[in-house]
């Protein structure tokens, strides 16, 4: 596989279709947070407010330097992203690649997709959940000096991040699984046996960077990470008054979905929303400018 | 009527080149792609020199949370760490230092007849104040909205533990 180049990368992202779609849906929930920024310069010019070309060009310069320095992670994020969202969607996606593209109809496609098992969307829901802490860590290091510090820095979670952990709640969690998610993939979870968790086509995807020595380590990090997590996923739900009927009536606006089929639902989103990749990409393209436009 | 037909034709082979050749020239190269290139070598130097000094380093210089404007941790990296400058919820600036060390960051201080707190400054774009300590460490306040002005980036700079970060190296 070709090296990433994260110019094109961020040139590439899409102003419409399904996930910019679905991600939009979610605007009820955090009204405002969320503007679908695209295109590398663009986002120079968004982040920093600057216009002065030569500046631009320097930051833009020392971005890709960055981010073509395997060692400081940024290429390890963007592999997370975009890897967690297309393992947990394989399934089935050959078959309906050809309709890629087209008017994607949710009752049309309805005939050809199988709701993934409530085992399977837990493991998925622990895993995505892992991936965003790792893939915090490879973007941003562990900034300040205590555990108090990088709590502070993770819930200032804001635009594009908090939007990809809302999609997680709605599209991964309160979908699939119902209101009470959070304590129905956590008890799934450690139910699943290491053994089991290797088998998983999401954990397979991302594996390598998943802190632990063995899939025993791996497991326990997952659950623990979950476990401390699990309250603020709660606490967004009530907070926000979020149910699945509300998210999917939200969806409804902007995708042809259809309510008595929730199952299918997540099966849907599964393949045709990649919001990991696409709010990944933006939040790496953000700090890695932030951090650009403040070395140069 | 044959003629008709072969214009016909014709105007669709021409429309075909036509967009066949846009499409070809939207693939000029990127103003950045010589630094993809350079940075992509076998031999290309590390983005951070490695005697850069540890981002957790600065840590203690930076300006704590003061009345009205919350101080929090962005990022940390090798030779970098920064923090956001939030004002009821709301990110308005950011505040970063940063080792020079392998870069050429510190040449634009050459030329400053500018000073904060006794050290060289500059102003860069907008929304961007710097000064440099020690020849070395950069230390850069950024605004992210209007209502933090230069005056608030020159202020903040003093904010820092200067003299602490002049001695760290």
């Amino acid at each position: 596989m070709s090296k990433p180049v994260i110019y094109e990368v961020v040139d590439r992202l899409p102003t419409g279709g399904v996930t910019v779609m679905a991600l939009k849906s979610l605007d009820f929930v955090l009204p405002g947070q969320w503007q679908n920024l695209t295109g590398f310069e663009n986002t120079i010019r968004t982040v920093t407010g600057e216009t002065d070309e030569s500046l631009i060009q320097q930051i833009g310069d020392r971005a890709v330097t960055l981010f073509n320095d395997k060692s400081e992670g940024y290429q390890r994020a963007l592999w997370l992203y975009q890897t967690v969202d297309s393992a947990s969607g394989m399934l089935g996606t050959a078959a309906l690649a050809n309709k890629i593209g087209q008017d994607i109809s949710f009752l049309g496609i309805l005939k050809n997709l199988t709701p993934k098992p409530e085992k399977l969307q837990s493991i998925d829901l622990c895993v995505k959940l892992v991936v965003e802490l790792v893939a915090f860590c490879q973007i941003n290091g562990i900034p300040g000096d205590s555990i108090g510090d990088f709590l502070a820095a993770l819930k200032d979670y804001g635009g594009e991040s908090l939007i990809r952990m809302a999609a997680l709640v709605c599209f991964d969690g309160l979908i699939p699984l119902g209101g009470d998610f959070a304590d129905k993939a956590l008890s799934v979870f450690k139910q699943t046996s290491p053994s089991e968790l290797e088998k998983n086509q999401t954990f397979k995807g991302v594996n390598d960077l998943i802190p632990g020595n063995n899939p025993t380590g791996k497991h326990s990090f997952i659950t623990e990470s979950f476990e401390s997590t699990k309250g603020w996923m709660n606490g967004f739900v009530a907070s926000k008054g979020l149910t699945p009927e509300k998210v999917v009536d939200n969806l409804q606006k902007f995708v042809d979905v259809s309510k008595d089929k929730l199952d299918y639902l997540g099966a849907f989103m599964d393949m045709y929303v990649k919001y990991y990749e696409h709010t990944g990409v933006q939040t790496l393209a953000r700090r890695l400018i932030e951090r650009s436009v403040a070395e140069i | 009527m044959l003629s008709l037909r072969w214009r016909k034709i014709f105007a669709s082979v021409l429309l075909c080149l036509v967009l066949f050749v846009s499409a070809c020239s939207t693939t000029e190269p990127s103003r950045f792609s010589q630094t993809q290139e350079e940075t992509t070598q076998r031999d290309a130097p590390p983005a951070v020199a490695d005697e850069a000094v540890q981002g957790g380093n600065f840590n203690k210089f930076f300006p704590r949370s003061v009345q009205g404007y919350e101080v929090v941790p962005a990022q940390e990296k090798q030779g970098f760490a920064e923090y956001k400058v939030n004002q009821d919820g709301k990110n308005v600036a950011m505040l970063a230092i940063n080792d020079t060390t392998g870069t050429p960051a510190a040449q634009k201080f050459q030329n400053s007849t500018m000073t904060i707190a006794g050290y060289p400054a500059v102003e860069q774009g907008q929304n961007a104040t710097a000064v440099l300590v020690n020849d070395r460490f950069q230390v850069k306040v950024l605004s992210r909205d209007p209502s933090f002005t230069k005056d608030d980036r020159a202020a903040w700079i003093e904010k820092f533990d200067l003299q602490g970060l002049a001695n760290l190296s």
